[in-house]
């Protein structure tokens, strides 16, 4: 019997669970279209309580090393950065009404918004920022999360009371993205003793400059904000965001379903039907600046010849792999730029390589890999067997097995080697001891991906397969030196075009995120709800 | 007093290797998490250079040898101090004391379920043996053992929270009013997928320690006496065949103390449980130790308290 592993539902628990809540829609009380009528077309309207789940307990500071993601969403709705992502990811303003960069490139001088005040009611100055950047990310001894980031940030310098000037070692054109990115400004009449770990701030109620404060934080059940009155924009409309945690993501479905949350990412995207039929929940695809990819370790042979690399590239069904794991929810990837920066990202590389065996089988050809007994391919006598290491993660375990048996078909032996993820981690990225593994990349809303490709982050650095290669540096190292858009547009179309040929990593897909909201919760942005985050104080509640 | 002389002599003893184990256990525990591969997850990650990851490493004092840092620990357990958690900054007590209240009240309220039910239905089953009634109540009590809880509980969300609306489906109470009632509406669906794993081995214990204790000559004796049967049962068959029970529930303690990860996952109950997992998945060394010695000593005195039980009920052993 052939096992159609396409077709096959990737979680026992997942089907366990899709069983059950199709009991429970027969059982509901509320059918599908019951009552979707939109109230009248009024204009926002103040008031009312947004729920959103979370996974953990999170940490209140974007720096600390413990922020994992469930400590993003809440961030980045309390902690203002000099920047915020734009509704078209672009860098918009944020505690910095402007930027510019000196001519030579090595500098970005930010014009602060004034009249700013914290929380507690201390005027915000530019000594935040410059004790934010000096004084944690860029001391060494602190671990700071992202600082690898600010590698080109020499130091921060308050010009005025409302200027500061990043001093950079190189150019460094991304940097009003970058800031955007889990970048929030700290305050320094509170954290100056101890920046990352002063418990009463990080799993308390810290002082902070978004639209919504910290009221209180319950270790285990819940992080409740209220209105920032203090807050330098429009006042937010709603009186209260929860963030609730809710570790199991079956049960965060079945508490949208009943009504208890208001806006969620559907991580289990076998219930997106259930969610779709439900009544006041709409369900929405977004974009995410994140990528898919199978790392092959450079420091194997075998996998040095691009023609492997592109073999491999065309032997997997990606647009299976989409259709099943993601169901339908993303695209292919043939580079690192995603579809979600519009403004570089090259639609005509889509098709690059599509799913054909018969062509991946001629390329490992000539490659020197023959058919040798049971159809496994050789050279020099050996098979082409290898290991991949999986990290129990989201989707990685069904997608590797997809490839394992893609693989298979042109002759290619990949025993798969599942590991917890801590374990995982450091195997195969603290030691680089592994040949091959798939993960994704997720990166501020910018081209610039230099620490994931750039040679000097071989072996150490984010460069998981430790690929290097002068021109694709030299094409990264353009990227960072101009900051006019057109030039950037076109070096970042060069480097599409030159990493979907020589695939330092093989790009898989890029996924979009699926996100749940109620009707009645209006005014959400149309962006990744990372990004719609920080637009927290637009949101609003329909009443009903 | 020679008696009390020898109740205290037994209490010391016990006390004493009750030590013992939480000194073995958190000396064993302590070596082996920091064996296990990986690292705080605050160093495995994707998204930390090899360079933070070393700032790290000495920051948490990782980069000294495993007994230099066990020898710190323990020198700051005896005094009440089991260190600091590496993924929040915190006191291990405090997080401990967060969350061992809501563990004990919802392994407290399961465990107090499957013994109201527990007890009646294992005499139940004994007095009716091989009837239709045993066969079906011991199909039932398959079912409990059988069915997984994950999956219990997300059927209970969806029946009592979704579709009826009933009761809440997750927390332990709504945030914006706390009250005793909703405290107790949101401990309802918990227990109830608790009790369901707990329930079964008590039920079984019941009956098997009923069957055994009927075939006695006492209660035949009781029963030609002219003795009523509802004294019989309750004066001389449930006291006797209690004994047996009381020990499986005190096995029980232990385990629902550790295991109601899953429960604690699916109905979001900030319970040790949860806490536990994510101290192993986080790689939270004094965490994980922290806990383990909290566990344990609940589980050696639960024993000790089953051992004192065991001498309420049964007069023979008050002499031993």
């Amino acid at each position: 019997m052939k096992l159609d592993l396409s077709s096959f539902p990737f979680r026992t628990t997942s089907v366990l669970v899709v069983a059950a809540l199709a009991v429970s829609a027969c059982a509901s009380p509320t059918q599908p279209g019951a009552s979707t009528a939109p109230s009248a077309q009024a204009g926002p309207v103040s008031g009312g309580t947004v729920t959103m789940p979370i996974g953990a307990d999170p940490t209140l500071n974007p720096w600390s090393p413990n922020a994992f993601i469930e400590s993003l969403f809440i961030n980045r709705v309390l902690f203002d950065g000099l920047t915020k992502p734009g509704k078209d990811l672009a860098p918009a303003p944020d505690l910095a009404e402007s930027w510019t960069t000196a001519s030579d490139g090595l500098s970005w001088t930010f014009k602060l918004r004034s009249g700013v005040k914290w929380s507690d009611g201390t005027p915000f100055t530019a000594d935040d920022v410059a004790f934010t950047f000096n004084d944690i990310v860029l001391k060494p001894d602190l671990g700071a999360q992202n600082r690898a980031s600010y590698a080109a940030v020499k130091s921060v310098t308050v010009v005025d009371a409302t200027t500061v000037r990043f001093d950079l070692s190189r150019k460094f054109a991304a940097l009003p993205s970058f800031l955007a990115y889990n970048a929030g400004i700290l305050p320094k009449h509170v954290l100056s003793a101890n920046p990352l770990t002063t418990t009463t701030f990080n799993k308390g109620t810290p002082v902070s400059t978004g639209p919504f404060k910290v009221d209180k934080y319950t270790s285990g059940q819940s992080v409740s904000l209220v209105r920032n009155e203090n807050y330098f924009g429009a006042k937010a409309f709603l009186d209260k965001l929860v963030f609730t945690v809710v570790a199991d993501p079956n049960t965060q479905v079945a508490q949208a379903l009943s009504g208890d949350l208001q806006i969620m990412i559907l991580d289990n995207k076998a219930a997106v039907d259930r969610m779709k039929s439900a009544a006041g929940l709409s369900v929405v695809a977004r974009p995410l600046v994140q990528y898919y990819w199978l790392s092959l370790n450079q420091t194997d042979s075998r996998f040095t010849d691009v023609r492997v690399r592109q073999a491999f590239v065309t032997a997997i069904d990606r647009a299976a792999i989409i259709k099943s794991v993601e169901l339908g929810y993303g695209s292919i990837a043939n580079s690192p730029i995603t579809p979600a920066l519009a403004a570089y990202y090259d639609p005509s590389l889509a098709s690059k390589y599509p799913y054909d065996p018969a062509k991946a089988t001629e390329l490992l050809k000539a490659a020197g890999w023959t058919p040798g007994a049971n159809g496994v391919l050789q050279k020099d006598g050996k098979p082409f067997q290898f290991t991949m290491d999986v990290g129990q993660r989201g989707v990685l375990e069904p997608v590797n097995a997809l490839i394992q048996q893609d693989l298979k078909k042109v002759g290619v032996i990949v025993d798969l080697n599942t590991m917890e993820w801590n374990s995982y981690i450091q195997k195969d990225v603290v030691r680089r001891e592994y040949t091959a593994t798939v993960n994704w990349w997720t990166y501020p809303s910018d081209p610039d991906v230099f620490p994931y490709y750039h040679s000097s982050a071989a072996g150490k650095g984010f460069n998981i397969p430790g690929y290097q290669d002068p021109k694709l540096d030299d094409l990264l190292v353009q990227g960072q030196s101009t900051s006019d858009l057109e030039a950037r547009k076109a070096v970042y179309k060069q480097l599409q075009q030159y990493t979907s040929e020589v695939l330092p990593y093989l790009f898989l897909w890029y996924p979009q995120e699926i996100d749940v909201l109620s009707t009645s919760l209006k005014g959400v942005p149309e962006l990744g709800l990372r990004d719609a985050m920080h637009y927290a104080g637009e949101w609003w509640l329909a009443k009903k | 007093m020679v008696v009390g002389q020898e109740v205290a002599r037994f209490l010391f003893q016990r006390i004493a290797s009750g030590a013992l184990v939480i000194v073995f256990a958190s000396a064993l525990t302590f070596f082996f998490v920091n064996l296990a591969p990986g690292g705080p997850s605050s160093i495995m990650r994707f998204d930390v250079s090899a360079e933070q990851r070393e700032a790290l490493i000495k920051r948490m004092g990782l980069d000294k040898p495993v007994v230099e840092r066990y020898a710190d620990w323990a020198a700051g357990a005896i005094r009440g101090d089991l260190g600091t958690s590496l993924l929040s900054d915190e006191p291990v007590t405090q997080r401990i004391g967060e969350r061992l209240p809501n563990t004990l009240i919802l392994a407290g309220a399961a465990l107090v379920v499957s013994i109201l039910i527990g007890i009646p239905i294992g005499l139940i089953q004994a007095l009716r043996r091989g009837s239709a009634l045993d066969h079906l109540l011991s199909f039932y009590s398959a079912i409990g053992l059988a069915v997984p809880v994950f999956w219990l509980g997300i059927v209970l969300i969806l029946v009592f929270a979704v579709s009826l609306g009933w009761l809440p489906s997750a927390g332990v109470t709504t945030i914006s009013e706390d009250t005793l009632v909703e405290r107790l509406r949101h401990l309802a669906l918990p227990t109830v997928a608790l009790a369901t794993t707990t329930l079964p081995t008590i039920v079984r214990f019941m009956r098997s320690a009923a069957l055994e204790v009927l075939d006695e000559d006492y209660i035949r004796t009781a029963a030609s006496k002219g003795l009523a049967p509802r004294v019989v049962v309750t004066r001389h068959a449930l006291r006797n065949a209690l004994i047996p029970v009381v020990s499986a529930v005190g096995a029980l303690v232990p385990r629902l103390l550790g295991g109601t990860v899953v429960t604690e996952s699916v109905f979001s109950w900030p319970g040790m449980g949860r806490l536990a997992l994510e101290a192993a998945q986080g790689r939270d060394y004094p965490l994980i130790t922290g806990i383990t010695v909290v566990v344990a000593g609940i589980a050696v005195a639960t024993t000790l308290l089953v051992d004192l039980a065991y001498t309420r009920i049964d007069p023979r052993l008050r002499a031993s």
